[in-house]
């Protein structure tokens, strides 16, 4: 399958679930990695729990790509680091939800039309 | 089970394992507490959903093409040649180790094992020649 992005966008691909849930989690507000477990278990209704090498296999990605960041908090030991989105990861974000809304439009008018017929 | 966690991660590469290590193990500590309380079913499932992750990860971070090249340049940058080609037969024997755990060939992943014990041996005693430390 080819994905053909659109001209004036900024480098959009097709998330990955775990990528698509961490970005989600951090939308809110900073978060460490069990905080990021736990809200993603919440979000996904009980059904992803994020093993620690899926999370942090796609923590250090998205640290690389610059779409989030490291968040110092003055309360907290190195190994309770929190994470926040960057501006390029909130942009990311809302591109691909904005990419899920119209392919759920559009898959949910095609049943219509296929229920009409 | 904290130290068989902990061992599973010398699984990764050295640079992930200096960022992450402590973290995740902080992360999996919590998890597995949590899970030990929902009964033995719950812990099970955890543990091998871990297993799985880890190994599935650690894969993960040494094959992605690109951005282990990345690693590997800026890891060996500013290495002596001799140094960098020793610390890379390192990391490949520590590569070929992922698969054979991963598919029970234990056999295998020993020959590896033993593979990457000798190179890491050899990678001292050329540090050591150029005056550097393990």
């Amino acid at each position: 399958m080819r994905h053909v992005a659109p001209q004036d966008s900024l480098e959009i691909r097709p998330l990955s679930e775990p990528v698509l849930l961490i970005l989600t989690s951090l939308a809110g507000h900073p978060r460490h990695g069990y905080a990021l477990i736990k809200d993603i278990e919440m979000l996904s209704s009980g059904r992803v729990r994020m093993s620690t090498g899926t999370l942090f296999g796609a923590l250090k990605r998205l640290l690389e790509d610059g779409w989030i960041e490291r968040f110092e908090q003055d309360d907290t030991a190195r190994q309770k680091q929190a994470y926040r989105l960057t501006g390029t990861g909130r942009r990311q974000l809302e591109a691909e939800l904005e990419r899920m809304k119209q392919l759920t439009r559009a898959g949910f008018a095609r049943l219509r039309a296929a229920e009409a017929l | 089970m904290k130290r068989s966690y902990e061992l599973l991660l010398i699984l990764y590469p050295r640079a992930h394992r200096a960022e992450f290590s402590g973290e995740m193990r902080q992360v999996f500590e919590a998890a597995a507490a949590e899970h030990r309380e929902q009964g033995r079913a719950a812990y099970a499932g955890f543990l091998l959903s871990e297993l799985i992750g880890l190994m599935a990860g650690a894969a993960r971070a040494w094959v992605t093409p690109q951005r282990a090249a990345q690693a590997a340049a800026a890891r060996y940058r500013h290495l002596p040649q001799e140094v960098a080609d020793a610390q890379q037969r390192v990391d490949d024997n520590i590569i070929g180790m992922v698969h054979p755990i991963a598919n029970h060939q234990f056999e295998k992943a020993r020959t590896f094992s033993n593979l990457e014990r000798e190179a890491r041996a050899n990678l001292r005693m050329v540090q050591e020649r150029y005056g550097m430390e393990s």
